[in-house]
């Protein structure tokens, strides 16, 4: 306790200068993390306050009392992930004009009871537990509150013992991992992270993950194909709960709404959103920059520091606060741009960004009719193109990377062989002259003009080129020219 | 804006907008609940914050692939 008599004595969070540009490096120490703690602790006690002043049923004095009594207990309730979603959901259900009993109210004498319950009789839960050259984490296995079905994920059914083990089994090869190639990092997971929350697999991905950012601490994910997917998975998603805990404190982004393309995604993502995948992957890079002797591990490095650098430059209207978070996240992630990678991998990892990048603008910008008809009419004249600003539409529902260019990439990189379309093979062992005489002969498919863009050593907008081309097709114009004509 | 710093002292400092109550009791926390608060008190902010984030709630950061 600190000495407050009334919430109105309260003083302000507070970070040092300091302690928020180490943050933004993605490099907390302990008493920074324990103030993000505190933080959200306090953002479930208002949340409660606000229950309790709108509610107005005696089950707020069933917990006070029950704090009275036991206050270690409660404050633990109080302080777990999962709480901070149910206080969500239930203060937005009164607010919505819900019954004290519609929304939940009595979860909290359900809470009083619980902390009262004598230690002895008193339900551990599942644990998973790693402890590895002297450092030591404990996660909860959240595999029975229904509470967990509000991350975002569908989750898993309790699961099984040889479920459990082979979960525990794979959490100690990844703590062992983290301690031994990251241990800083690994300290900060020990820190933050409380409990994991298993999800159903996704069958379109290997493995899938979230974070709620009611939930600061909490991971859901499916289970991980193996343990270099479960550090990669944790490290990511903790760094979600951080930047939550953070953005609760200070605003990094002045317009946070600002639609624009990210790096990891293929739908347009807010700015908030494009902030949230660079800090992600700062760890992401940090962990695949350990794996020197994989391919595979170069590949994502050279990928991700060149897509979290990309992305923090693009990110406009920071507050000051924010300016300080992002520019000590890029003067982590700029020195790793220089540091070798093999010739190969390099130039498959920057063909994979552009790719999709690529991509993306073909998918989300749109060329308006008028604008359309403007470059046939300039085309056929033999003008120079017209200015065209092309539109970004938001898409109708979120989308995950799907590539089969990259599929191939990963492919290679394993050994495996190589099967895909004739460009797309050509494509992936650097036979560019090839690729791009096979996307040249299917310009009806979108991927072949990012495929063409790929190869042809061009810059053009792929969205405009396209959209010409949709316009001339009746008259079987060269798709390379129209290219070379906007380049 | 809510963030604001100091340069008092040895070191520059960020100060939230958000105030610590982790410290509280719950019947401290509770005590003025139903009263009115001043438009202005720094609790009363952190309320109307609180109340913009439940308005405009973020999605969950869902779908994370791990590729490899």
């Amino acid at each position: 306790m600190t000495g407050f008599t009334s919430v109105s004595a309260a003083l302000p969070h507070r970070l040092s200068d300091a302690a928020l540009t180490a943050l933004g490096a993605g490099r907390p120490d302990r008493a920074t993390l324990e103030e993000l703690g505190r933080a959200r602790l306090s953002r479930h006690l208002l949340l409660l306050r606000e229950i309790a002043a709108t509610a107005r049923t005696d089950d707020f004095a069933a917990l006070a009392a029950a704090e009275r009594a036991a206050p270690r207990q409660v404050r633990a309730l109080l302080a777990r992930p999962l709480f901070g979603v149910w206080a969500v959901g239930c203060l937005t259900a009164l607010r919505a004009g819900a019954a004290p009993d519609q929304a939940g109210v009595a979860h909290l004498s359900d809470l009083a009871a619980r902390a009262l319950t004598p230690h002895p009789r008193r339900d551990p839960g599942r644990r998973l537990t790693g402890d590895h050259d002297g450092l030591r984490i404990t996660l909860r296995l959240e595999d029975t509150d229904p509470l967990r079905e509000r991350l975002g994920l569908k989750p898993a059914p309790p699961l099984t013992p040889a479920e459990l083990a082979r979960w525990q089994e794979s959490f100690d090869a990844a703590w062992r991992l983290l301690v031994e190639r990251m241990r800083p990092d690994a300290e900060v997971l020990a820190a933050v992270l409380d409990s994991v929350i298993p999800v159903r697999a996704d069958p379109a991905a290997r493995g899938i993950s979230a974070t709620s950012v009611d939930a600061f601490g909490a991971v859901a994910m499916s289970e991980p194909a193996d343990p270099a997917a479960f550090a990669v998975g944790l490290l990511h998603e903790a760094q979600h709960s951080i930047l939550n805990a953070v953005q609760y404190l200070f605003d990094l982004l002045e317009a946070p709404d600002t639609l624009g393309y990210s790096p990891w995604r293929d739908d347009p993502r807010p700015a908030s959103g494009i902030l949230h995948g660079a800090y992600a992957y700062l760890t992401v890079a940090r962990f695949r920059r350990t794996g020197r002797d994989d391919p595979l591990a170069r590949f994502e490095f050279a990928r991700w520091r060149a897509a979290v650098a990309a992305a923090a430059d693009g990110l406009r209207g920071l507050t000051p606060a924010g300016e300080r978070f992002v520019g000590a996240l890029r003067a982590e992630v700029r020195p790793w741009l220089d540091e070798p990678v093999p010739a190969d991998v390099r130039r498959l990892a920057e063909g994979a960004n552009r790719d999709h990048h690529l991509r993306w603008r073909l998918r989300h910008l749109h060329v308006e009719p008028a604008d359309k008809a403007a470059l046939a009419r300039a085309w056929r004249r033999g003008e120079r193109p017209p200015t065209v600003t092309p539109i970004l539409r938001r898409a109708p529902r979120r989308a995950l990377e799907a590539s089969p260019r990259l599929d191939l990439a990963h492919r290679l990189l394993r050994g495996l062989p190589l099967e895909g379309s004739a460009g797309d093979v050509a494509y992936v062992r650097g036979d560019e002259a090839t690729a791009l005489s096979a996307y040249r002969r299917n310009p009806g498919e979108v991927t072949a003009w990012a495929g063409m863009l790929l190869t042809s050593g061009l810059s053009a907008a792929p969205e405009i080129a396209a959209a010409a081309y949709q316009v001339l097709r009746g008259e079987d114009p060269d798709p390379l020219a129209i290219i070379r004509w906007l380049s | 804006m809510d963030g604001r710093t100091s340069t008092i002292g040895a070191t520059p400092e960020w100060r939230s907008a958000m105030i610590d109550v982790s410290g509280l009791s719950l019947t401290e926390l509770a005590a003025d609940a139903e009263a009115d608060l001043p438009d202005e008190s720094p609790l009363a902010h952190c309320l109307r914050r609180l109340a913009g984030d439940l308005a405009h709630p973020g999605e969950p950061i869902a779908g994370f692939n791990s590729a490899l």
